[in-house]
């Protein structure tokens, strides 16, 4: 009987104690759960909803209700949702936003706008949405802009703290292809080639973008020959998977074959 | 000796039953009950394409009743690549005189052979808020995308199968200025 009673009362407990959970501790159950499921199905996008029912200032589980949309292309679903994890969490969120205006919009001005709010937002931090720094994602934009003078500005200072904190070795590679595009645009070619050059150094000589641009540039010089030589070698590397792409959207200035293709046949005319 | 071994494996056998129908309960009220929203419940996945309300419909047919939302345009891809399907709409739209700007989007599915169906379209602002594109605009640019014919399935776990799909028209003064993704 004593037993008996003790088990009641420890149920009864743990029940009580359970009961007890505040809000934002339920929420954080319920986002857990919802992580279970692929996002925008029922189960998943229910828990989230739940969530910020019991708890509305919770920025990153407005986010995941956001995401689903963006992916599906639908647009103005994520902005409802996206907007509001930037109303409680600017700091991590805004930079963040900046990043998919830039891929998933191509709207370079707000991606800006964005990449900039978080110079103001966290003075002594560069923030670094999805991998890389806001001055990367800004040399990007501002090349989506043909604005190619603040581009390399970007590239260069995202290059050069990268380069003065970690080494050159570390930079992302792409960072010297955009850059390099950047100034080959602008028809420097001269700081073109040292990027290209960089990233042909650093990523074992294979990268089909970096010698399609080196073969332009060698046609623009007149050395037709080590230009064939070059637009082959982008071609052999682009048919090994050693291209620019990005996952669920096109890259900004993909090649495709039919580029070099195209530039090979104009060679040997 | 025997009906006490007997009688532990009841017992057991009746402990296993209970956790698993306890499992099942529970599963079922966390699916069903405890995780729901108040207002706006879920019932589809976000993808779904109702084919009562989607455009051309009837005669198209998917390959199994799950359709994937998978949307790396590089497993389920227009046969000429993305260059290519720029280079058809660009070729062939014309902007007469529209003053619209903002995102035409157009969902639909790829069924596991390549064929497309089930189209809906979302039409938004350049700040992303729901606005009418002029209908001429969207007739077109729908007839367009319609003539997108050949696409590759895509292929998960080595087979083929049907996906939705989506292309987002970037418009600024009648004029298309980037098509996405």
């Amino acid at each position: 009987m004593e037993k008996s009673l003790k088990l009641y009362l420890s149920i009864l407990l743990v029940s009580i104690l359970i009961g007890c959970q505040t809000n934002q501790e339920k929420a954080e159950k319920a986002s857990k759960y919802g992580f279970l499921f692929y996002q925008g199905n029922p189960q998943h996008m229910n828990a989230f909803a739940y969530a910020v029912e019991l708890d509305s200032t919770n920025a990153e589980n407005w986010r995941e209700l956001s995401v689903t949309y963006l992916k599906r292309g639908i647009p103005h679903e994520w902005k409802k949702y996206y907007d509001k994890a930037v109303e409680y969490d600017a700091k991590t969120w805004q930079p963040w936003r900046g990043y998919l205006y830039l891929w998933f919009y191509r709207d370079y001005k707000k991606a800006i706008v964005d990449f900039d709010a978080s110079d103001t937002l966290t003075p002594n931090f560069i923030d670094a949405p999805q991998g890389h720094s806001v001055d990367y994602w800004r040399g990007i934009a501002y090349l989506g802009l043909k604005n190619y003078e603040k581009s390399n500005w970007y590239f260069e200072k995202h290059i050069k703290k990268e380069t003065e904190d970690f080494g050159e070795d570390y930079v992302d590679l792409t960072a010297f292809l955009y850059n390099g595009i950047a100034y080959f645009e602008a028809e420097n070619f001269e700081d073109a080639l040292v990027n290209f050059d960089k990233q042909l150094k650093h990523g074992r000589n294979l990268s089909a973008d970096a010698k399609y641009y080196k073969a332009q540039i060698l046609k623009a010089e007149n050395r037709i020959v080590e230009s064939k030589a070059m637009i082959d070698s982008a071609i052999e590397d682009f048919n090994s998977g050693y291209y620019n792409h990005r996952p669920y959207v096109e890259t900004l200035k993909q090649i495709y074959p039919e580029d070099l293709k195209n530039f090979k046949t104009l060679l040997n005319n | 000796m025997k009906k006490k071994v007997f009688k532990i494996l009841a017992w057991g056998f009746a402990t296993l039953t209970l956790i698993i129908l306890c499992s099942y309960a529970y599963m079922n009220y966390l699916t069903k009950y405890k995780f729901i929203p108040k207002e706006n419940e879920f019932t589809k996945r976000v993808a779904y394409i109702d084919p009562e309300k989607a455009l051309l419909s009837e005669d198209f047919e998917t390959c199994s009743d799950y359709i994937f939302d998978y949307y790396n345009p590089e497993r389920a891809t227009y046969s000429k690549e993305k260059n290519g399907l720029r280079k058809f709409i660009l070729t062939h739209y014309k902007n007469k005189n529209y003053n619209d700007s903002g995102y035409l989007n157009i969902r639909f599915v790829i069924n596991c052979n390549g064929e497309t169906g089930r189209y809906i379209i979302h039409e938004n602002d350049l700040d992303l808020e729901p606005k009418p594109f002029n209908k001429d605009l969207v007739n077109q640019l729908f007839d367009l995308t319609v003539q997108l014919k050949e696409w590759n399935p895509n292929v998960i776990r080595g087979k083929k199968r049907d996906s939705y799909m989506y292309i987002s028209y970037r418009i600024e003064n009648g004029e298309i200025t980037q098509i996405i993704p």
